[in-house]
């Protein structure tokens, strides 16, 4: 791996403005009291020390509305579309760089997702080291998500005072300092102060899950037929804000918009939820996950078992977004705690 | 041969064939696809030949069937036109009065003069088979379900709350700040503008197919807001399937 890079605070508003020159850079804003991802003009209109975002940076990877292909209707064209936009990610945290990791395995898994591939070629993710836990419903220490996943980040930002310590994850990364001489090679007091800074962040992450994660996928393959699953389709409102704020989601919905002439039409993807009447309606009008209690267990299986078989990733990340948009306070932790009090309480089945 | 469209109002603002004209001065080519032959809002022609029917407003006047009848007889396709013909919409508020009661009100001592009965959405009196809620409509969904109708397929309109649109805007919820929002039982498809400029949603395309009542009850209870509150945003639009329902 190549030696971190150190850029003292002060210098930090000279670099955004050189990466503008030749990137979009987004990054973590405030907006009515919420942090989201935008575009920004200058350092200024960062957030580094922010809570999770509302949407988590995956909406750069995985658009909530892309269109795929455009085409005539007679058949005589047809065009692939791809993004080309130049886009640096600002200050993603430990735990959606996790989710990237995630979405990078199922993007590529089989036939590889061209588009997402395009996405993924041209943006350039810079992670941003958590210090302290994001609120109530963060449990990332229980996850195992509270440190950078090396494979996911171009740069990772270790904030340590007066200066920022930049691991240097990948050579498109590295270069994102070539011309710029406001930068200086990380020494060994440098890795020392950020070694010390890597470990006085753990007492601030509090563990909240009663289950070790190794232990969720078999949990929830022994929760199939749990009655919790009732319960909590007796309060949801099957809004799908939890799917909407999900670092981990990517299910989507392809639809032709043709134009109102009927000569040329775009294939358009966009997100879609697990939690909606619809999700699971197919022809003839038949729906496998009818019941709000299906579609609840189908979420909770999916980030607990179904993506940990695919992938060997737990696909929860423990970022709490679901939690804090959830109106009736059906929560991962509450979930994952309950489920694992029942097994508890179960007899042990006697071997025979 | 162009299909022949035709526009009709009934009880309402005519706000929606205003949106429609708007529309189409930013899709001009759909007057490539079809002939308009009646439209009072645009035109003075009043063909009576077509095959695709658009109705704004609410029936109102026992009157009003007859001519909602005599289009269903003649158009292929009827399509309900924004909040009034959908739902009944702002004039069904007056349902909650008995029908005496409004004529005393509007008219006075003139009430036996004027022809009027209970407000009511137009697929009360005949089918309808396809809808654009919404008040007013949303110029982008009149063309997209025009062009659907045109393809031959059933226009499909969202099912699902406007939540999800909310969220996609990372809009902050209405209840986080103190306000009250039928969001969560409401349909989506108006990209969450209400709460986008702060104004909780008022539910004018209508609710989603299967709510989960008692649980937004609770919601309401959580947040300190009451039934009644809710019951009152409910009745700008809702007046007629709430009153429905209280009879079924």
């Amino acid at each position: 791996m190549q030696p971190a890079k150190i850029l003292p605070k002060s210098a930090f508003p000279g670099w955004i403005d050189f990466l503008k020159r030749s990137y979009t850079v987004v990054g973590p804003k405030a907006m009515h009291g919420q942090t989201v991802f935008g575009e920004i003009e200058t350092a200024d209109d960062l957030t580094l020390e922010y809570n999770q975002s509302v949407i988590p940076p995956k909406k750069y990877l995985v658009p909530q509305r892309e269109v795929l292909i455009e085409y005539k209707l007679d058949g005589t064209e047809v065009e692939a579309k791809f993004n080309e936009e130049a886009t640096v990610v600002f200050g993603v945290h430990t735990c959606d760089l996790h989710a990237i990791k995630l979405l990078d395995l199922i993007f590529s898994k089989g036939f590889t997702d061209q588009h997402y591939a395009a996405h993924r070629d041209n943006t350039i993710i810079i992670g941003y080291e958590c210090l302290t836990t994001c609120g109530p419903e963060s449990f990332c220490r229980s996850m195992g998500t509270a440190s950078a996943p090396e494979s996911a980040y171009d740069l990772h930002i270790i904030d340590m005072g007066s200066d920022y310590f930049i691991q240097i994850g990948t050579e498109r990364g590295e270069a994102l300092f070539t011309g710029y001489d406001g930068v200086f090679t990380a020494t060994e007091p440098d890795y020392a102060r950020m070694n010390g800074t890597l470990s006085d962040k753990w007492q601030r992450f509090p563990y909240r899950l009663d289950v070790d994660v190794t232990e969720i996928p078999d949990l929830l393959a022994e929760s199939y037929h749990s009655d919790h699953w009732q319960e909590l389709a007796d309060i949801c409102l099957a809004c799908g804000m939890c799917t909407q704020v999900c670092p981990t989601c990517y299910c989507f919905d392809i639809r032709d918009e043709v134009d109102v002439t009927l000569s040329v039409g775009k294939r358009v993807r966009s997100w879609d939820s697990c939690q909606i009447d619809s999700f699971a309606l197919v022809a003839g009008g038949h729906n496998f996950r009818e019941t709000r209690a299906a579609r609840q267990r189908h979420r909770f299986m999916r980030k607990g078992k179904y993506q940990f078989d695919a992938t060997g990733m737990v696909g929860c990340v423990g970022c709490g977004r679901c939690a804090t948009a959830c109106l009736v306070d059906i929560t991962p932790i509450k979930t994952f705690n309950e489920l694992y009090r029942r097994q508890q309480q179960q007899p042990e089945e006697v071997e025979a | 041969m162009k299909p022949k469209i035709a526009f009709f109002d009934f009880t309402s603002c005519e706000g929606c064939q205003l949106t429609v004209v708007d529309s189409l001065q930013t899709n001009v080519g759909l007057l490539d696809m079809v002939e308009i032959v009646q439209f009072r809002e645009a035109m003075t022609e009043k063909g009576t030949d077509y095959q695709i029917a658009f109705v704004e407003g609410s029936c109102t006047r026992e009157s009003d069937e007859d001519r909602l009848r005599a289009i269903r007889e003649q158009a292929d396709v009827v399509v309900a036109l924004g909040a009034c013909a959908h739902l009944g919409g702002i004039n069904a508020i007056r349902n909650i009065y008995s029908i005496d009661e409004v004529r005393d009100e509007v008219y006075g001592d003139k009430g036996e003069w004027y022809e009027t009965y209970q407000p009511r959405p137009i697929d009360a009196v005949i089918a309808v088979d396809a809808v654009i809620p919404g008040c007013p409509i949303d110029r982008d969904e009149f063309i997209a379900v025009v062009t659907q109708v045109l393809q031959g397929r059933e226009p499909r309109i969202p099912d699902h709350p406007v939540c999800i649109e909310c969220k996609l805007n990372e809009t902050v919820c209405m209840y986080l700040r103190g306000e009250i929002c039928l969001g969560p039982i409401s349909r989506a498809g108006c990209g969450a503008i209400c709460p986008k400029y702060g104004f909780g949603c008022v539910g004018c395309r209508g609710m989603i197919s299967n709510p989960n009542l008692e649980s937004m009850e609770e919601v309401l209870e959580q947040y300190g807001r009451t039934l009644e509150e809710a019951r009152a945003k409910m009745s700008m639009f809702l007046t007629y399937q709430t009153l429905e329902e209280g009879e079924s």
